[in-house]
Parts: structure tokens; sequence; C-alpha cells
């Protein structure tokens, strides 16, 4: 009698917390998947968007960039995917063109917070497929030339005078090489991954070329002087093998008088580089010629199932509304032209980001392409061949521009 | 009922028990798997599709398309380069060590414990760590050689196309030759010491005591490890990763890098597999003959 | 040569093969504590200009690197156990008998584990979707890693059960005792040695695991060490201190553990046993 009386009470509370439980499962939930940690705005405004909303419960999970199209496509294949994905911007146009993400077009023209004419064009070209937009901006970034001033000064060159065209940067690199001193003029990235792409893009952009038009006679002529960076040892063999960060960490520790980097850099540099670092526009291939430089960053979207798209573009309204607060609060730039870059009381910093900002407006997206990852690989090959000696920089373009044609078709 | 019972404590029963379960258990989590890439490489595969097995059928098309590429004989080169190496690399440097501290002098056993390092720290930092040590400009590498006045000028490990496979085959001999020597010593511990005593009152030098019985005695432990070997030599990822990146234009690349490359870089998934599948057969290869090789096994 | 003298030239030798094979592990101690862009100097600096010890709680803080470790803990000691119930018997089986299905059950266990964990996860994760395991995210890392890990551990026991007498085996089953008697009391007990360090092997790859935990495991509270390891790595960003840092902390314990353990395992006991 006892037992039953006890089991029953026990059915009964176990009963009620079933309730409660289907009851607590009533708030909206929306999962995020972000690269962002506690340094780094995603994680924070997801955060807060979850403390400013208490009917929206918010997951967040923290996936690793090398990761990110991976583990998406394979939660999507099997009916897993999150609401809100954070992906890098040449990668946006294989979901998109794939129907995956959530057309965004209609609610954006309907926004009051959104508007598609405060972003930079390149940006706003890497979430834009067929004409509708499968998402926004989360921030940006772009390439630009770092020198140390110092270094400039002791070899005779004007630090007020950097290089602005291609044949002004070699020379400057010949002047500031320093084998001796363990001194490289010049650092950048050639690595067969997309960094190598990334680095390479905006110089044949410059001469007209692009992905679609690799082999014109700028691009290979850029090919050329990269290649004699390297025969003249103006740069570090391992050029071929090292990413941008650990290239820059030479110019950091003073082992290379210029580097090629983006604004990424910036806090390191201003905590580590004991010298008068600075930075200027990329060189272009002469005087008066377009500029341009790569794009950077990642983008937000919405998951086309996403089983609650009104309160995940919510989401999304918050974080752009925050986006003044990306570089004060956590070093990022957003892509918008209408954004002030407040002072950071680093003099260095602040005429870098100057720089950084100038130097956007001549981004551009790569891509976008559904298959940009195998048009990039194109790339990378032609550069690491061309630059082993394997094959002429013309030979190795070419061989690109063909692999590339048949991929666009 | 109380057959069956007794045929699991006492008779067959219980070795088709142990040996059952195990293998149903890798069938489910390992077989299928495996059939999953071998039935993708001979399909058409669309990166959103990875949930699902029903796909269309291109036959071989993957793998000529594969053929094909440039790449592909270099690709194969590089891995027997890199497979031979590593493992003669690691068992040679493994038995060596393990017979050093067989030696038992005071204070060998706490070395050798040390030793395992490479088992224990975290594939990144292995390979980052290498990446420093090999790098041309501020590699430990080059310093110490030229120090020692092996080397005049710095030697680009990474990125010169004739070193950069070798500079992950030196980094993989260093993390795989510390769990050949456990494993040896733990081999050469059980060798009975009166064998030895009773071949040196024959007179027998220490060399022939190494090839009539050390040897022999050893000899299903080194089966052991040198399939194991192969297989932890062609599952080795994380150093192309972090060294090289299979470059500089492909001088390092490996069968097993470029799979991935292909299915997570590029997402070329049917491709990524019909390497795997490659791969897959040239093991079967290896351990038909390590099967057949353990023929010869006296237990005991 | 008197014993002591070759003792000390042998011990000299030792410590300095041990110091060039040791020097990684202490290239990442030295990395942990410097400062970001110093590890690229040129020359290489072998002691910090100005060591960041504080760099150890920092991260430790940081991370909650407690956690972490539990979860590792946790996921390797799962996987062990896994793999030495299944697995030792397997193995002694493997070893009993010499005939074809023998031949095809050693096949198998070896062909099963070619494909690197980076080409197995997209079918894991498949099938762990569709079971519903992917719910209980660390009992699926165990069970992934025990499918990856135990036909190590089976060929490796393996040939610890030959070196064990069948007389012996043979010797008790005539005494009496029944196949799981003989097994238990007397194979196993000679055995112990190498199923104990290939269980430690097993249990130091388990801790490290970073492919199936970084994909099974969403959630950042069962995550692993390895995982949060990674997490140091951005797009264009790489914290080398950091992950060294993290790193030590999480190497040191478990190589000094083992260093204790092997000492007794492998010089110990079985020579003894044998005779």
């Amino acid at each position: 009698m006892k037992t039953s009386a006890i089991l029953g009470a026990a059915l009964y509370a176990g009963a009620a917390a079933l309730g409660m439980a289907a009851h607590a499962a009533d708030p909206v939930t929306i999962t995020i998947w972000c690269q962002d940690d506690e340094r780094q705005p995603g994680l924070n405004l997801a955060k807060e968007f979850g403390e400013k909303n208490p009917d929206i419960k918010v997951v967040y999970r923290q996936i690793h960039f090398d990761d990110v199209t991976s583990e998406a496509m394979r939660a999507y294949s099997t009916g897993q995917a999150p609401d809100i994905i954070a992906i890098d911007n040449p990668e946006h146009a294989l979901f998109a063109s794939h129907g995956v993400f959530l057309d965004l077009t209609d609610r954006i023209a309907k926004s009051d917070v959104i508007h598609k004419e405060d972003y930079f064009p390149g940006p706003l070209a890497s979430v834009t497929w067929d004409g509708k937009i499968y998402g926004v901006p989360k921030a940006t970034n772009t390439i630009a030339l770092y020198y140390n001033a110092d270094m400039f000064k002791a070899k005779g060159l004007d630090p007020d005078k950097p290089p602005q065209t291609w044949d002004e940067m070699v020379d400057a690199a010949r002047k500031l090489n320093d084998p001796d001193k363990n001194v490289y003029g010049i650092a950048f990235s050639a690595k067969a991954s997309e960094e190598g792409t990334f680095q390479f893009l905006p110089w044949a952009q410059m001469t007209g070329g692009g992905f679609d038009k690799i082999n014109t006679d700028g691009a290979v002529r850029a090919l050329t002087i990269w290649k004699t960076l390297l025969d003249e040892k103006l740069a570090s063999p391992d050029t071929l093998t090292r990413g941008q960060w650990d290239s820059t960490g030479t110019f950091n520790s003073g082992n290379a008088a210029m580097v090629i980097s983006g604004p990424w850099e910036l806090n390191r540099m201003s905590q580590e580089a004991k010298f008068d670092w600075r930075v200027t526009l990329m060189p272009v291939p002469e005087v008066g010629a377009p500029r341009s430089s790569a794009m950077g960053d990642f983008n937000w979207a919405i998951f086309k199932n996403s089983k609650h798209p009104d309160a995940a573009f919510k989401a999304l309204e918050y974080f752009v509304s925050q986006d003044p607060r990306v570089f004060p609060d956590w070093g990022q730039l957003a892509a918008r032209a209408n954004i002030e870059i407040p002072p950071t009381g680093d003099a260095k910093k602040d005429a870098a980001v100057k720089v950084f900002m100038e130097q956007l407006k001549y981004a551009q997206p790569r891509g976008p392409h559904p298959d940009w990852m195998k048009i990039s690989k194109a790339i990378q090959d032609a550069i690491q061949s061309a630059l082993t000696g394997q094959a002429t920089p013309k030979d190795a373009l070419d061989q690109a521009a063909a692999t590339i044609q048949g991929i666009l078709g | 009922m109380r057959r069956l019972y007794s045929s699991l404590v006492d008779g067959r029963g219980f070795d088709l028990c142990l040996i059952g379960i195990p293998l149903a258990f890798l069938i489910v989590l390992s077989g299928v798997p495996l059939i999953y890439n071998v039935v993708m490489s001979f399909q058409a595969v669309d990166m959103f599709s990875l949930g699902s097995f029903i796909r269309p059928w291109v036959g071989f098309e993957n793998y000529r398309q594969l053929i094909a590429q440039p790449e592909f004989w270099p690709i194969m080169g590089h891995t027997a380069t890199f497979l031979a190496a590593s493992i003669a690399g690691q068992f040679l440097l493994g038995f060596a060590l393990a017979l050093f501290f067989w030696t038992n002098f005071p204070g060998a056993s706490w070395l050798r414990g040390l030793f395992l390092v490479s088992w224990v720290m975290p594939g990144l930092v292995v390979g980052a760590v290498w990446n420093w040590l090999l790098s041309g400009d501020f590699g430990v590498f080059n310093f110490v050689l030229r120090e020692l006045h092996v080397i005049s000028g710095n030697v680009f490990w990474r990125s010169d196309p004739t070193f950069s496979l070798w500079s992950v085959i030196i980094a993989n001999i260093w993390l795989g030759a510390s769990f050949n020597m456990i494993l040896l010593s733990v081999g050469l511990s059980s060798i009975p010491g009166d064998l030895y005593e009773a071949a040196e009152l024959d007179g027998a030098g220490a060399l022939t005591r190494f090839w009539t019985i050390t040897l022999p005695m050893m000899r299903s432990t080194i089966g052991a490890l040198i399939s194991l070997g192969l297989i932890f030599t062609l599952q080795q990822f994380d150093l192309f990763a972090a060294i090289t990146a299979g470059g500089p234009s492909n001088s390092s690349n490996v069968a097993q890098y470029w799979a991935w490359d292909l299915s997570f870089k590029q997402y070329d998934f049917a491709k990524g597999a019909a390497i795997s599948v490659i791969m897959i057969v040239v093991v079967m290869l290896a351990s038909v003959y390590y099967v057949r090789s353990t023929r010869h096994e006296v237990r005991g | 040569m008197s014993e002591t003298y070759r003792n000390r030239l042998l011990l000299v030798i030792a410590l300095l093969l041990a110091a060039i094979y040791l020097f990684p592990l202490y290239w990442m101690y030295i990395t942990a504590l410097k400062t970001g862009s110093e590890m690229f100097a040129t020359p290489p600096s072998f002691w910090p200009d100005d060591p960041q010890w504080s760099i150890f709680p920092f991260v430790f803080q940081l991370k909650g690197m407690g956690r972490f470790l539990w979860n590792s803990v946790v996921i390797a000691s799962g996987s062990v156990a896994l793999i030495a119930v299944l697995g030792t018997g397997a193995a002694y089986v493997l070893a009993r008998y010499r005939n074809v299905w023998v031949d095809v059950g050693l096949f198998l266990v070896l062909m099963l584990q070619v494909l690197p964990a980076s080409l197995m996860i997209t079918p894991i994760f498949v099938l762990f979707t569709l079971t519903g395991i992917l719910d209980y995210p660390r009992t699926a890392v165990i069970l992934a890693i025990a499918a990856k890990s135990m036909p190590f551990f089976i060929v490796l026991v393996r040939a610890t059960f030959m070196s064990v007498p069948m007389e012996l085996e043979e010797a008790a089953l005539v005494d009496g005792n029944s196949r799981v008697g003989a097994f238990w009391s007397i194979v196993l007990p000679l055995a112990r040695n190498g199923i104990l360090v290939s269980a430690i092997l097993i249990f130091m790859q388990a801790f490290g695991e970073f492919v199936y935990s970084k994909s099974l495991i969403q959630e950042i509270e069962l995550q692993p060490s390895s995982v949060g390891l990674n997490a140091f790595m951005g797009p264009n960003t790489n914290e080398w201190n950091r992950i060294m840092a993290f790193a030590s902390i999480y190497v040191t314990p478990i190589l000094a553990t083992f260093v204790l353990l092997q000492r007794r395992i492998v010089s110990g006991l079985t020579s003894g046993a044998l005779k």
C-alpha cells in the first residue's frame, strides 16, 4: 500500500516534470554557429541578444573556421543545421546557389535596421547570388603594405614616401634586404591554400585581370615579380609554405622590412613590434593604375530550413545594429562605409586603420562562384609551380586559366 | 540450454563469443563507414546529399578523372616514399633505442619513459613545433647544422621541393619511433634470460645471439609493429597540414592529404572517396602479407 | 672497463639521446613563455627575453581548462575500458588458433582501420545521427574512438598472448579448469604487462583525440581539451604561445604518470613471471 502510494506520487511528479519540460520548450530556440570566442563580436552579440529577448533561447556553438563549411554541409544533409551561421565570404555563393540559405531580400527591404546601401560593394556582392541577398556581411578586412619606418631611415629611404608602384616596391625590397642582419626586404604568403589566392588575386585585378581572366599580361607580370622576390631572396623561400600570420610574425620580430597583410594584425603588432611601423595602400602596377585589394572575413546567413526564421532575422538585425561597436570593442572592421571609427589612443594604430578604411573601398570579393574552392586551387597551383620553377609564370597561369575555364563552363 | 552454457564456458562458444562481439562492433562502426566511402567513390556526390546512400551512379568515372590529373602519379610516388622511409626509420630508430635501454644501466627505465613524449603531445602542437624547428630562417634544425658546420647556408626544408617530403618524414620518424621502442622493450623483456646464458656458454657472439635468439623471439612483435606502422603512417595527416600543406607545388603531397584536400577543401567528395578506396586496396595487399607472415609464428 | 664506469658512460649517452629526442617538448614549453612574435626571430632564442610565466594560470582560467581536462579523462577512460573488454578476448582467440578463420579475422581487424579519421567522420556522423547516438555526444565519441583504436590494441595484445606458453594453459585445463577459468587465472595474468602497456598507449591517444570530438560534440561543456586547444586558432590568427601553454598543462601530468608506470610495467614483472 505504502509502496504504491509512493509510486503514485513519483509518477505524478514525473508527469508534472514532463509537463514542465514541455512547457519550458515553448520559448523559441535559435542555434548560432560562429568561430568567434569571448574576445570577438559573434559570441558577445549572441549572448546579448539572448539576454535582451527572454522569449528567445540562444544556443551558441563556437566552431573552428577551418571546419565551418564541412560541418555545415554535414549538418544540413542530416537535418541538423543551425539557424544562423557565420560563413567565410568566398564560400557564401556555394550555399546560396544550392538553395541552402534563406533569401533575405524582402526582409532586408522591409527592415528598419539593415540597409543594403550602407555596405561596401565588395562585401555586398559576396552575399548576393543571382540578384538576391542571402546574408549580411559580419565584418570585413583587406590587405595593404606594412613597412618598418626605422629600417627605411637606416637604408636612406624616405619613410613618408613608401613605395606606390610595383617597381618601387621591388626596389625598396632590394635596398632593405640585409642577409647579414637576417632581414628580408619583404614578407608575404604564397602558401598552397586559400591564403595564397587571397594574396595574389589583387595583383591580377589591378591589371584588369581577375579569377576569370587569370592569364592577362598584367597577371603574368605580377607573378614574375613574385618570382623575382623569391629568386633574389628578397623574401624568405618559406613564403611558399607559410601563412600570413606567421609571415607577419617575422616582420614584427624585425626580420622583414615590409609585409603584405591585413588589419587583423593591428593588435599584435601594436603590442609586439618595437619599432615605428606604418601602413600604405597596396602598390599598383604603374602610377595612376586602378587600385584593388582582397576582401576577407565572414558573413551571417540563415539556413532555409530554420524553424524560426523571424527570430533568426531579428538576431541579425540586432547584430547589425551593434556594428559601431565592432571596432572599438573587438578590433574588427564593420563592412559599412557609414560607421565612424573612433580613435584608440594608439597613434600608429589609428593611422593604420585610416589606410585600411581607404583600401577597403577597392576590396573585391573572390568570386562569387559556387565552385570557388576549385578555382582557387587552380590559382594556387599556378603560383606554386611558377615560384618553384616548374613552369614559367606565363605557362602556369595559362594552365590555370584553362582549368578555370573548364569550371566556369 | 545447458549445452549452450557449457559451450560458452568451456568450448567453441567461448571463443566465438570473445571474437564475435568485437568483430561485430568493428564491422558496424568501421566497416559501414568504409563501405560508405567505397560506394561514394562510384557516385556523383552533391555536397548537400552527404546524408543519403542513394545518388547517381557514375561507375569508374571518378577514378578515370583522378588518374588523368597530372599530380596523380607523383602523389602516389610520394606516398610510397613516405611509407617506406617512415616505417623503416621509425622501426630502426625504435629498435636501436630499445636495445640500448635494454642494457639496463641505472636510470634507464626512467629515461625510456620520457621518450613517449612524442606519443602524448597533441598533433596540432607536434606539427607546429616541427614547423618551426624545420623552418628555413629561424629554425633550430638549421641553426644547429650551421653551428656544426654541416651546412654553410640555410636549407629550406619545408619549401625546397627536394626536401619538403623529407621534412615531414623526419618529423614522422620522431613521432613513431617512441611507440616502436616501448613495445619492442616489452618484447625484449619477455625473452627468457637463460636462452642467452646458454648461447653464451656455447660461445655465440653478441651478433649471433641477436640473429639467432632476439630476432626470432621478437617475430610476432615485429610483425605487429610493422603492420601498425603502415597504418599509422597512412593515417598521418596533422604533420602535412602543419609543416608543408602538401606544398610547394605538391612536392610533399601524399594520398591521405590529397583525399582530405579534395573532400574538405574542394568539396569533391567523390574523388576524395576514390583515393581512399585506392588506399584501402594498398592496405589490403599489405594485410594479406602480414597475415601470411603470421603463419610462421610459433606460440610460446 | 669496470661496471660503474660503463654505467656512467651509458647514462651520459642516454641523457644526450633523451635531450635530443625531447627537444620538441622543450620547444613547446619555451614557446609558451615567449611573446607572440619572438618565436619567429632569427637567430632562434633558446631562452625567452622576457618569460611570460603568467600565461599558465591565464590560459587555465580563460578556457576553463578543468572542465576540458575532465571531459578528456571521461572520454579516454571510457574508450580504454570498452577497448580492453572487447579487444582482449578477440586478441586471445586470434592468438590461440591457427586456421583460415583466424586469418580472415586478423585481416578484417587490420583492414577496418586503414582510413584516417578525417575521412571516416562523415559516414560516422551520418550513422550516429540516424541512430540517435548523437544525442549522447561523449558516448558517441567513445564508440568512435573504440572502433578506431581497437585494431591497434588487438594486434599488440595478440603478440603478447603469443608469448604465453601454450603448455601452461593446457596444464590448467588438464587440472580441471574450464576454458573460462584457464583464461582468467592463467593466461590473462601472464599477458598482463602487454595489455597494460597497450591500454596506456590507447589512453594517451584517446586523451588527445581531436577529429571525432570536434565534430560529434557540439556543446562546449562536453568538449575535451584537444578541441579547447584548437579554439586558439582563428582566421588569420594563431595564438601559438597560448596553444603551447595549454598543451604544456595537459602533457606534463600524463607524461609524468607514464614515466612512473612504465618503469614498473616494462622492466619489473614479465621476466620473473615467465620463468
